[in-house]
């Protein structure tokens, strides 16, 4: 065990870098080497937080290729599940994560290029369905522009969650929590019994997710209008009747 | 040559300035540049132009035909893009002799010259810059007069100082390429051996780590010093009221603040670059030494679509916060104080001030008046300055009531009053009318 430099969990709540990571971790956020003295702080403090957020029904997660987050196993703190297009995303930032090719920028990559993987790895009509199971026909330009808008709230919210930092409009730097996309396939043995084992911890659920409407989503977030490709496709689909 | 970058950006475009080199035309210049270091040569006759192009010819495209007249081609090519200039201006009466320009001397350095900065050349040119500037000091202690100050201190703080400044410089560029090659060859390094490329690729940083901690230590130590005899020289020359010198060295003490910041800039970026790399060895080299992760994320990517899963994360919403009670304000209706808006009308004189119009106007016309101007001209004397606007209006009404009028199509402006003009008609004579 390593030593604290905390007594008791009254110093570890006291430290002024409690609140911030209290809530960055209460929030979904993976706290990573990244994060400077915020990830210090919670490896000093981690063994008197993990029996605190323990009383809160969850997990206060520590992996070895460096990065915290907190799981939730019963109902006193909200959880959710990370959507379609979070999930696509992710796995193909990881993915890139361990390309050597990423290593020459020091993990920055531009969206353009994670767009042509992406892709690349699920061919086009796949993914437009994936991103969007509820539409019967698509229109080529209009389908294009659903998945770059897609594409974008997925990493909007991942760089909420610190899997990736958002450098500028085109550019994207990945972090070691990317990792966690790569869970189910690390042990090269049975896959199936790696997700059997991760659903038991409380990492994942299986099956299609129950996404909550988008729009009403980003009404609730942003305060934006929500109005963008899909609706104008619903239009059109209105439209032809 | 013009400050403002704008402007200077400006005449290039104006001036359509362009470079187009092919493989040849460069291989051929560092043919040149390499035999005149050899031989010491300033410049070169038109036939050892063509021969050493034959030469670089039989390297490059050795099925190429006529090479001779390709030579031709290239040298004038070359002497557009000024990097050739002809030297003998002997024109016609003789074959040429030739040299290269001081822009192609940079373009072959910059291929051909390794020129990064190593603890022994930035060791060598810091020393050098000291010993220098010591003696600019020297020189501005003993400075007397204007001519002395610009001999002896601005003189050598532009050329000297500034070609050694210059040099750190170009050599930090130096480093810079080699750093970013040295990116490249560990993604490649790890891109073709995986597992066995690590110890290669943790040698290759260490290596480069050790450089630039070695340079900025010089850099950090040799830069205080030039910073402090720098502004020694600027406290002389602000003394002896030297405008010049001051601003010389005001430039230099930017250069070399520029330089130092380099340093530490490059070992920051560095040591981002090296903590990222050495985390990927660590964590993802060594932990997968088949490389057979990536393989099996690619396939689960693939078949996601078809037996998805999802990961779950903390989502606890925000603390919401109830805004402190108040008390309901009323808000006063917007009004204005009342007034009696109902006041008793004032007492005006008649406009006519007495005088009938169309009496008047009859009376113009009786005095043969044959046309509005002559009409209005008569009446208006009878009205005060103030009136006779509005009675031209009335005298033009009262002409078109009881007379015929005729215009033409363009009526002619005629002056009636000072600052008075009307729109003309002719009326018809008396017999006419009746």
């Amino acid at each position: 065990m390593t030593t604290s430099s905390f007594q008791s969990l009254e110093e570890a709540i006291s430290d002024e870098h409690f609140p911030e990571v209290d809530l960055a971790l209460r929030r979904g956020r993976h706290v990573g080497r990244d994060d400077g003295t915020a990830y210090d702080y919670l490896v000093d403090a981690l063994n008197h937080l993990e029996p605190f957020y323990r009383r809160f029904g969850c997990e206060l997660m520590q992996r070895a290729d460096g990065y915290f987050y907190l799981l939730p196993s019963g109902d006193r703190l909200g959880r959710r599940q990370l959507t379609a297009g979070e999930m696509l995303v992710g796995q193909t930032l990881a993915l890139m994560y361990l390309d050597p090719a990423t290593l020459q920028h020091g993990g920055i990559v531009q969206r353009e290029t994670l767009l042509q993987r992406l892709s690349g790895l699920l061919g086009t009509e796949t993914l437009v369905r994936t991103l969007n199971p509820r539409r019967r026909k698509f229109d080529e330009r209009i389908a294009a522009e659903t998945v770059r808008t897609k594409v974008a709230e997925a990493l909007r919210r991942l760089t909420d969650l610190g899997f990736i930092d958002s450098v500028d409009d085109a550019m994207l730097r990945l972090r070691p929590a990317l990792m966690r996309f790569a869970e189910p396939v690390r042990d090269p043995s049975d896959r199936q019994a790696a997700l059997e084992r991760l659903v038991r911890s409380g990492e994942i659920t299986l099956g299609e997710a129950v996404e909550k409407d988008d729009t009403d989503e980003e009404d609730e977030n942003d305060g934006s209008d929500g109005h963008g490709a899909e609706d104008e496709e619903e239009e059109e689909e209105e439209a032809d009747g | 040559m013009p400050s403002d970058p704008s402007r200077l950006i400006a005449a290039l475009a104006r001036d359509r300035i362009n470079l187009d080199l092919k493989t040849l035309d460069l291989c051929f210049l560092a043919g040149l540049y390499l035999r005149a270091n050899r031989a010491s040569l300033a410049s070169f006759e038109e036939d050892v132009l063509i021969d050493m192009f034959e030469q670089v010819c039989d390297v490059v495209d050795p099925g190429a035909e006529r090479p001779r007249k390709r030579a031709t081609h290239a040298i004038q090519r070359l002497r557009d893009q000024r990097m050739l200039a002809r030297v003998d201006g002997a024109g016609i009466v003789r074959s040429g002799e030739y040299t290269l320009t001081r822009l192609a001397a940079a373009v072959v350095e910059y291929f051909l010259a390794d020129e990064a900065l190593t603890r022994e050349s930035l060791t060598l040119l810091t020393g050098t810059l000291r010993a220098q500037l010591a003696e600019i000091l020297a020189a501005a202690r003993r400075a007397d007069t204007e001519d002395a100050w610009r001999e002896q201190v601005v003189a050598p703080l532009r050329i000297t100082v500034g070609d050694l400044v210059g040099g750190i410089e170009r050599r930090q560029r130096g480093l810079d390429s080699q750093q970013e090659e040295v990116q490249v060859e560990i993604a490649k390094l790890l891109q073709a051996d995986w597992f066995g490329a690590v110890e290669r690729c943790q040698s290759l940083l260490d290596t480069t780590t050790h450089t630039l901690r070695e340079l900025n230590e010089v850099l950090l130590r040799d830069t205080h010093h030039f910073v402090a005899l720098l502004q020694e020289i600027q406290a002389l020359a602000s003394e002896a009221e030297q405008a010049e010198p001051e601003e010389a060295v005001q430039r230099v003490i930017e250069h070399v603040d520029r330089i130092a910041a380099w340093g530490g800039a490059r070992q920051r970026a560095w040591s981002d670059y090296y903590q990222y790399v050495h985390r990927y060895l660590r964590d993802v080299v060594r932990l997968d030494p088949d490389r057979a992760l990536s393989q099996r994320l690619r396939d689960q990517v693939a078949s996601w679509p078809s037996t998805p899963f999802h990961l779950l994360v903390a989502a606890a919403p925000s603390i919401r916060l109830l805004r402190p009670l108040e008390s309901r304000v009323e808000r006063p209706a917007v009004m204005r104080p009342r007034t009696d808006r109902e006041g008793s009308p004032d007492l005006v004189d008649p406009e006519d001030a007495g005088l009938n119009i169309e009496t008047l106007v009859e009376g113009a016309l009786a005095a043969g008046a044959r046309s509005l101007a002559e009409v209005t001209e008569w009446v208006l004397p009878q009205f005060p300055a103030d009136l006779r606007y509005a009675v031209t209006g009335r005298v033009a009404d009262v002409l078109a009531r009881i007379t015929r009028t005729r215009s033409a199509i363009e009526r002619p402006w005629r002056t009636v009053a000072p600052c008075l003009e009307v729109e003309d008609w002719e009326l018809p004579s008396e017999g006419e009318r009746s």
